[in-house]
This record gives C-alpha cells, sequence and structure tokens, in this order.
C-alpha cells in the first residue's frame, strides 16, 4: 500500500511536508479543549449528581477524545484501515459494555 | 540442489558448477547461539517458538499423566487430593496459555505469513523477536509457580478462591500468564499489519490463502480480547496482594463480574486456538485432494464471523454461576450462532473432498483427524449452549470430552498436520513417510479412546476436576487412561521421528507436496529473505486443477498414492502437468 | 530489493518509506486498540458498579480533589499539544524546536505525576483508602445519609487502581519522549524518521484521552455535592 511520491521538489523527495500541521488549528484545538475541561467541570458542580449529569460529562468528554483523535492523533490524514482500527476498538467495547449490561440490568429480576 | 526461483533477466555472469552444494539458507546462516538469541528473522523465531513450546506441551502432557493416573482408581491413585488439583491447574495453564495459544500463530504463523503473502519479513521484526523474550519470561514465571508448589484454583482463577482462600502460589502464576498475553498481542499485532501492508503485487486480498485468513481473523481477537484478561489478571493480583479490591463480596463487589471479565477473553481465546488450526486444514485438504477450496470466500469470511461472532457468547460458561436467567437466554441464543461459519467451514472441507483426487500422506491424515473430530467436539457444543442441557451438564466430563475434542482433536491436530505439512520447507528434509502415517493413526484412536468415555460418564453425572467417583465409573476411566497413554505415545514418535530426519532425512525438494502457495516457492530450507526479488502474483491460492502455483508456474508432479515424497526429485520447474504457461489470470 | 533514493532510514525488509511510515502508524494504532480494551475492561467493571451503587460512588467521589486533578487536566492537555507540535518540528526538520517541544511535554508529564504524588498524599493523610485504614469518619458519615460505607470502599479501590494504571502510562509515556528526546538530540529523526515522532504521539494522546474520560468518572461524579 505504498502511497506513490507525489512530491517533485527536491528538498521533500518522499511528500513528508505535505501533511504539515497548521500551528493555528492546533492551538485552537488546544483552546477549545481546555474550554471543555473546565466546562465540564464547572457544569458538574453547578448540577450536582443527577441523572444527567452522568451522560452530559461523558458527552463531553467524548467530543473532547474526538477532538484529540482527530486533529491531534492524525485520524484526519489517516488511512482507512487506520479509521478502521480506532472504530473497532470502540465497536469491541461496545460488545463488552451491552453485554454486561445485559446480565447486570436483568440479575435482580425475578423469573416468572 | 537448484534454486527454486530462476532469476527472470539476463545472468550476469555464468555461475561456476555448483561449487558449495548447500546455499546459503536461514538455518545455515550463522550457527552461534547469539545468531539465534538476537536474529530478526522471522523464520527463526518461528523456530524458537517451535522449541520452547514443544517444551511446555511436554509439560503439560506430564501434568496430563499425573491427572490420568490418579484417575485410575476411584479414591485417586497416585496423588494427594490437594496435588491434584495442582496438577490439573498445571495442565490447564501450560497447555491453554503457553502451548494451544501460540502454537500455530507464533511459530507457523510467524514462520510462513511473510513467505504466503511474498513479503521478506514481518513487519515489526524486532517486536517479533521481543514478543519471544516476552513469552518465555512470562513461561518461566508460570512454570516457577508450577514447581515451587503449584496453584490449586483451575486454570480460571475465580476469585474470591483465587484471591482469599488459595494458599498457593497464584500471584508467579497469573502474572506469568499477564506477561505471556502481551508476546500474544505482539504477535497478533505484528501479523496483522503484516497482511495490511506488507503483501505482495497482485496479492489481493481475494488471493490470500486461507490460512491467511485465519490469521488475521485470530490476530484480531487476539489484539481485541487479550486486553481485557490482562486488566482482570492485574485485578486479580492487586486483590490478592492488597487483601481489597473490586471483586471483593465484603465491600459489595461481585466475583460474577471477574467471570464476565474472564470470559470475554477466555471464550474468543478458544478460537485464538482453533482458527489457525483450521487454516491449516484449509491447506492442507486442498493439497492432498489436488481441488480448489469449495466455497473460498465463505471459508474465509467464516474465518473473521468466527472471530466476530465468538465475542458475544462469553456467558455460557456462567449458565450456573448466578447470571441473570434473561441474560443466560440471551447467551444461549448467542451461543448458538457460531455453529453457523463453522458449519460452513466443515461442509466447505467436505465439498472440497468431493471427486478429489486424495493422497494420504500424514498431514493429510491429521487433516481428515481434524474434520472428524473438530464434528464431533463442535455438535456436542451444541448440547452445552442449550440452556437447558448445559445445567444438567455443566461442569462434567462432558464438557471436558468437547473441549479436548475441540481444542485437542482440533487444534493439536491442525498444529500436527501443519507441522508434517511444512517441516520439509522448514528443515529441509523429509521424514519417514511410513512413520508419521502410522502417527497419526495411533494419536486418531488413542483420542477417541480416551475421550469418547468421557462423554458417558460425564452425561451420567461424573463432575469434572474431583480427584474422587463412584465405582461405577472406574472402567471408564481406566478406558480413559489407557487411551491417554496410546495418545502419549502417538505424540512421542514425532519428536523420534522428526528429530532423526534432521540428521537422516531425505533432502526435501522445493516443493515435495506440489503445493500452490507462495511459500512453495522458495527453496527448502528458506533463504535468509524469503525470496530473490519480490514474487508478483496472478491468480488465486489454490489452482490444483490448472496445475499453477499462485506465481502461474507449473506445479511438479504431485506424490502418487503409493508414492513416498521422500524418493522424489521433485524440482518446480515451468513445466506443470498440463505444460501450461502463465496465462492464468485469477 | 530495491535499493534506490532511500535513506538510511529504512528498513530492509520495506520496499519505500511510505510502507514503513503506515506499517508503524498502522501499529501504534492497533496497539492503542488494545490499550483502549485494557482500559476498558476497567470501564466496564465501574459502569455496572456505578448503575448499582450510584449513591456510594457519588459521596466517594466528592471526597477526591478536584482541584489538582483540574490542574492535572491543563497540564495533560497542553502536553498533548507540544506533542503535537513535536511532529511539526520533526517534519520540518527542526532539530531545536523538536527537542524543545519533547523536553516540555516531559516537563508537563513530570509536573502532572509530582501533583499526582500530592494527591495521593493527601488522600492517604484523610484516610480515604479502601480496606483496614479507611477512615471512621468516611463510615460514619455514609451510614448517617443512609448508605453503606463498604461501597465507598469498592469505589477507592476503582480510584486508585485507575489512577495508578494511568500513572504508569504517564511514566511510561515520559520515558519514551525523553528517549525520543535523547534519539533526536543525537541527530538521528531526519524530516523521513518522523513516523518515530508520531508513534510515541498516539501513545501520547491516548494517554491524555484516557484521563479525559477519568476526570468525569472519577472526579466529577460527585462534584457539587454538600457535606
Amino acid at each position: 500500500m505504498a502511497e506513490p511520491n507525489t512530491a517533485t521538489a527536491n528538498d521533500d523527495p518522499h511528500g513528508i511536508r505535505q501533511d504539515v500541521d497548521n500551528p493555528a488549528t492546533l492551538i485552537l484545538v488546544f483552546v477549545v479543549l481546555i474550554g471543555l475541561a473546565l466546562a465540564n467541570i464547572g457544569i458538574s458542580g453547578a448540577m450536582g449528581p443527577t441523572k444527567l449529569t452522568l451522560p452530559l460529562q461523558l458527552a463531553i468528554a467524548s467530543v473532547q477524545a474526538g477532538l484529540v483523535a482527530y486533529y491531534f492523533m492524525h485520524l484526519r490524514q489517516g488511512d482507512k484501515v487506520v479509521i478502521l482500527t480506532a472504530l473497532s476498538s470502540l465497536f469491541w467495547m461496545g460488545i463488552l459494555f451491552v453485554l454486561f449490561l445485559a446480565d447486570y440490568l436483568t440479575r435482580h429480576m425475578v423469573v416468572g | 540442489m537448484s534454486i527454486a526461483i530462476e532469476p527472470q533477466g539476463p545472468i550476469a555472469a555464468p555461475p561456476p558448477p555448483e561449487p558449495d552444494p548447500v546455499p546459503v539458507n536461514y538455518l545455515n546462516n550463522g550457527y552461534s547461539i547469539w545468531s539465534w538469541l538476537f536474529t530478526v528473522d522471522h523464520k527463526r523465531i518461528g523456530i524458537l517458538y517451535l522449541v520452547s513450546i514443544s517444551v511446555f506441551f511436554l509439560a503439560g502432557g506430564i501434568a496430563a499423566g499425573i491427572v490420568r493416573l490418579n484417575l485410575l482408581q476411584p479414591d485417586g491413585a497416585i496423588v494427594t487430593e490437594d496435588a491434584y488439583n495442582r496438577a490439573f491447574t498445571a495442565h490447564g495453564v501450560m497447555m491453554l496459555f503457553f502451548f494451544l495459544i501460540p502454537a500455530v500463530p507464533a511459530v507457523f504463523g510467524n514462520f510462513f505469513i511473510p513467505m504466503m503473502i511474498g513479503a521478506k519479513d514481518l513487519a515489526f521484526p524486532k517486536l517479533n523477536l521481543a514478543s519471544w523474550y516476552v513469552f518465555m519470561l512470562g513461561a518461566i514465571l508460570a512454570i516457577w509457580s508450577v514447581l515451587a508448589g503449584g496453584i490449586d484454583t483451575g486454570w480460571t482463577l475465580y476469585p474470591p478462591y483465587s484471591t482469599r482462600a488459595s494458599q498457593s502460589h497464584v500471584i508467579p502464576g497469573v502474572v506469568g500468564v499477564f506477561i505471556s498475553g502481551f508476546s500474544s498481542i505482539m504477535t497478533g499485532l505484528n501479523i496483522m499489519v503484516t497482511i495490511h501492508k506488507m503483501r505482495a503485487p497482485g496479492m489481493t486480498w481475494g488471493r490470500l490463502p486461507l490460512f491467511v485468513w485465519a490469521l488475521y481473523a485470530t490476530s484480531l481477537i487476539q489484539l481485541l480480547a487479550t486486553p481485557v484478561v490482562a486488566i482482570t489478571l492485574l485485578l486479580i493480583v492487586v486483590e490478592r496482594m492488597m487483601g481489597i479490591g473490586i471483586f471483593d463480596p465484603t465491600i459489595g463487589g461481585d466475583p460474577i463480574l471477574f467471570q464476565h471479565m474472564f470470559w470475554f477473553y477466555s471464550h474468543p481465546a478458544v478460537y485464538i486456538m482453533i482458527l489457525p488450526g483450521m487454516g491449516v486444514i484449509s491447506e492442507v485438504l486442498t493439497c492432498f485432494s489436488r481441488k480448489n477450496i469449495f466455497g473460498y470466500h465463505a471459508v474465509a469470511w467464516s474465518s473473521v464471523g468466527i472471530a466476530v461472532v465468538g465475542f458475544l457468547l462469553w456467558a455460557h460458561h456462567m449458565f450456573v454461576a448466578g447470571i441473570s436467567f434473561y441474560a443466560a437466554l440471551l447467551f444461549s441464543l448467542l451461543s448458538m450462532l457460531v455453529a453457523v461459519p463453522s458449519a460452513i467451514k466443515v461442509f466447505n472441507w467436505t465439498a472440497t473432498l468431493y471427486r478429489g483426487s486424495i493422497t494420504f500422506h500424514a498431514p493429510m491424515l491429521f487433516a481428515l483427524g481434524f474434520v472428524v473430530l473438530f464434528i464431533i467436539g463442535g455438535l456436542t457444543g451444541l448440547f452445552l449452549a442449550t440452556l437447558g442441557t448445559d445445567i444438567h451438564l455443566h461442569d462434567t466430563y462432558f464438557v471436558v470430552a468437547h473441549f479436548h475434542f475441540v481444542m485437542v482433536g482440533g487444534m493439536v491436530m491442525g498444529y500436527f498436520a501443519g507441522l508434517h505439512y511444512w517441516w520439509p520447507k522448514m528443515t529441509g528434509r523429509m521424514y519417514s513417510d511410513w512413520w508419521s502415517r502410522l502417527a497419526a493413526i495411533i494419536i486418531i484412536v488413542g483420542f477417541f479412546l480416551t475421550f469418547i468415555p468421557q462423554f458417558y460418564i460425564g452425561y451420567h453425572g461424573m463432575p469434572r476436576r474431583y480427584p474422587n467417583y463412584p465405582h461405577e465409573f472406574q472402567i471408564f476411566n481406566v478406558m480413559s487412561t489407557a487411551g491417554a497413554s496410546i495418545l502419549g505415545i502417538g505424540y512421542l514418535m514425532p519428536v523420534v521421528y522428526l528429530t532423526l530426519s534432521l540428521f537422516y532425512g531425505k533432502k526435501a525438494s522445493a516443493n515435495p507436496w506440489s503445493a500452490t502457495g507462495l511459500e512453495w516457492q522458495c527453496p527448502s530450507p528458506p533463504s535468509v529473505h524469503n525470496f530473490e526479488k519480490t514474487p508478483v502474483v496472478v491468480c488465486g491460492p489454490y489452482e490444483y486443477a490448472i496445475g499453477v502455483d499462485q506465481m502461474g508456474r507449473g506445479l511438479p508432479e504431485p506424490p502418487g498414492v503409493d508414492d513416498n515424497p521422500a524418493r522424489r526429485s521433485g524440482i518446480t520447474g515451468p513445466a506443470g502437468p498440463m505444460n501450461k504457461e502463465t496465462e492464468v489470470v485469477g | 530489493m530495491s535499493a534506490s533514493t532511500h535513506s538510511s532510514v529504512l528498513k530492509h525488509h520495506f520496499e519505500d518509506l511510505g510502507q514503513q511510515h503506515a506499517c508503524e502508524r498502522l501499529g501504534m494504532w492497533m496497539f492503542l486498540a488494545t490499550e483502549i480494551l485494557f482500559f476498558g475492561g476497567l470501564f466496564g467493571a465501574y459502569a455496572m458498579y456505578r448503575i448499582w451503587y450510584p449513591h456510594e460512588f457519588e459521596l466517594a467521589s466528592s471526597h477526591l480533589n478536584r482541584t489538582l486533578a483540574t490542574i492535572n487536566t491543563i497540564f495533560l492537555i497542553t502536553s498533548s499539544l507540544t506533542m503535537t507540535l513535536a511532529i511539526r518540528s520533526a517534519k520540518l526538520g527542526q532539530r531545536g524546536a523538536l527537542i524543545g517541544n519533547l523536553l516540555i511535554t516531559v516537563a508537563l508529564a513530570t509536573a502532572f505525576m509530582v501533583v499526582k504524588g500530592f494527591e495521593y498524599a493527601e488522600d492517604f493523610h484523610e484516610q480515604l483508602v479502601p480496606g483496614p485504614g479507611f477512615g471512621t469518619h468516611y463510615h460514619q458519615e455514609a451510614i448517617s445519609k443512609g448508605l453503606d460505607p463498604a461501597k465507598i470502599q469498592l469505589f477507592l479501590c476503582f480510584y486508585y487502581v485507575m489512577t495508578g494504571i494511568h500513572g504508569i502510562h504517564i511514566l511510561v509515556g515520559i520515558g519514551c519522549i525523553l528517549w525520543l528526546a535523547w534519539e533526536a538530540w543525537r541527530g538521528t529523526i531526519p524530516p523521513e524518521n518522523y513516523s518515530t515522532v508520531e508513534v510515541v504521539s498516539l501513545y501520547w494522546h491516548l494517554v491524555d484521552a484516557i484521563w479525559l474520560f477519568l476526570m468525569p468518572l472519577l472526579y466529577l461524579a460527585g462534584a457539587g455535592m454538600k457535606h
């Protein structure tokens, strides 16, 4: 699956500089990440433990993790197999959660 | 002998007429101990694994011998109850973690995946070597724990017994298994990346040998399941060391949660064990029936199907453990699902045999043994997946017989089929045809005698892991032990004739079985970088009917029914039985 | 083998640098998938107990030090930024900037561990530990709220195991990044070898991402709770 060397410039024979990050983008993502982290802490403190707190916290954390994966971990430029790998790890964790829940949510139900 | 791959281009200088009769290959390229211990050659690492797992197979076999001998008498023939517990735990831990899991992926996967897809090596050679060291470190810890007094929990290590009550060496054993898990992950990762990124030109997914597909599916499980058992074992170690942990019922912990997490790995792990065996069988059956595989895509995708579905049914090990009734129903239903891809494989293998031109050399005998024993093992698995019958059969010898039919009758047969199939390629020597066929027959006979009685006594209620049993069961246990002795002799025979073949065996040609895969296009034994130049693949993996290999070149004459392959000169050349040149598009 | 234009960075068994970089990146991602499942097992166990004992977990969580955790979150996110900038420096061949970014990352990671150490010390001092050392005042507080103090200890088991394993990952990351800085200083990371930096950075970002989930699950579960 070798990518052809499309760069013709002599100083970049392997096309390495084609995908150099823009620092402005990175810093913007960084600011958003910090903002979301502080928002998560602030909102949690203001809400206190309610039924909605945990889903909201996890939603914010998921957005953060998604930003990290997409921009910092370069899923943005990743090839398909890399994306498939990332998604399959989540899928298999989903299997674990769903089938665990199948037991734990019904453990104390009475058969009858 | 000449090198298999003739240089295609013009020969630069006329070579002197064979001054050196032995070309450089991976075996004679350095003889020092360091050239083996620091090698990054996937073939040498495969041999390192082969030697190591053979030792662990022997050790696990000795533990099994103690168990079987002790069961000769209803009140225990040779060891105390406590020693009996330690013996069957040692048997389980050694055989599962240090033989079955690494057997085919780490030996034949390491050795043949790069050759089958036309690569020079695995993607990460140093990681590959590291995996062997990690494996040995884990194995040494586990063996030390056995020799220092053993573990008495059973290989499943259920808490709270393993975390509180057991007085045996749980921690070193568990740490050993934990460490060896990393080796499994490293091997799986290496193979998976290699299959994705290192295939030769023309080696599309639809032209991959089915062994490669099977190893791909295996690696998927190794990557995604092993980490879960790693964290689980770590939690057990922490709980045992600290005296408190998340499985501790006194603080509201749920010991069944351990079983969930443990079986999330350990059920898919049985597919880590059986899938590579299935891959070997697909190679051997096609080669020795001289036919293309029936339903290539069905067999390939059923491997992936088993890998995925295999994750959905772990809790059928826990039907009587106290899980929710509804979850038990769900898992019973899901367990039936895995019968579908398994059956697809068996039907396709059988259809491959139909009207094939079959020869019964040792690899084929082992492969046919695999198919028969796997059918029995698989079908009895359905009894156990059914919720109602499982309540009767759970933790009886029926279960023991079932999984030995799949693991030993399936996987170990597949391992021996692969060993006999690829031995000429790995060592460059032919083993004794007669002795190898005899060994295959002895192993199959011994196997039946060992495990068929266990179905019977299990059905009639003899629980597993008990050292004592009612007198009525003695005759069956004696039969089983007698069968195990035959089985033991059968397993020792290959050790003898394969070792002898290294010194006295006839030199193997590059392609003694007249097989189509790319690995047979390298000389026997292979040169250091496998291929002189990167091969170009032009057709599918099993074009036996046309008589061409994957590079579109003709095959040598296949070994006949009464033909001893050791007597054949068998040089791979451009002219096959049909004198057909490369006009094949797959 | 094509001994063409390629530099000494190319390993012998690869056809070209594109293949080598793709293999390294994919290999690291597959390792990250195993890491996700590794922590996934812990998260799964946590989720089941949280469903069973929600109020005990919230009460236990409310005693953790959220201020230190917030500081640590900022450290880790910042270190992810500098790590990504290090890849950029490597690709552009800016050796000084590469070493600088790597060392800043190491400094932030070390700061994280130091803060973590102070936090553990405080927890031990306040007897916020499971087992025999469990503080009686937490015991009585749980009972006064009609909750089971044993399950407070269950939460604490998760707290120590999860942050402990995460901390071990941080230490491994510090080691890897220091090694990278050493290699960069020796000059063995030319632009063609940028993928070495990228591979370590992938690991580092995962450790960061795991923390982003540990934060709400452990520290924020009981946020805003009155004692």
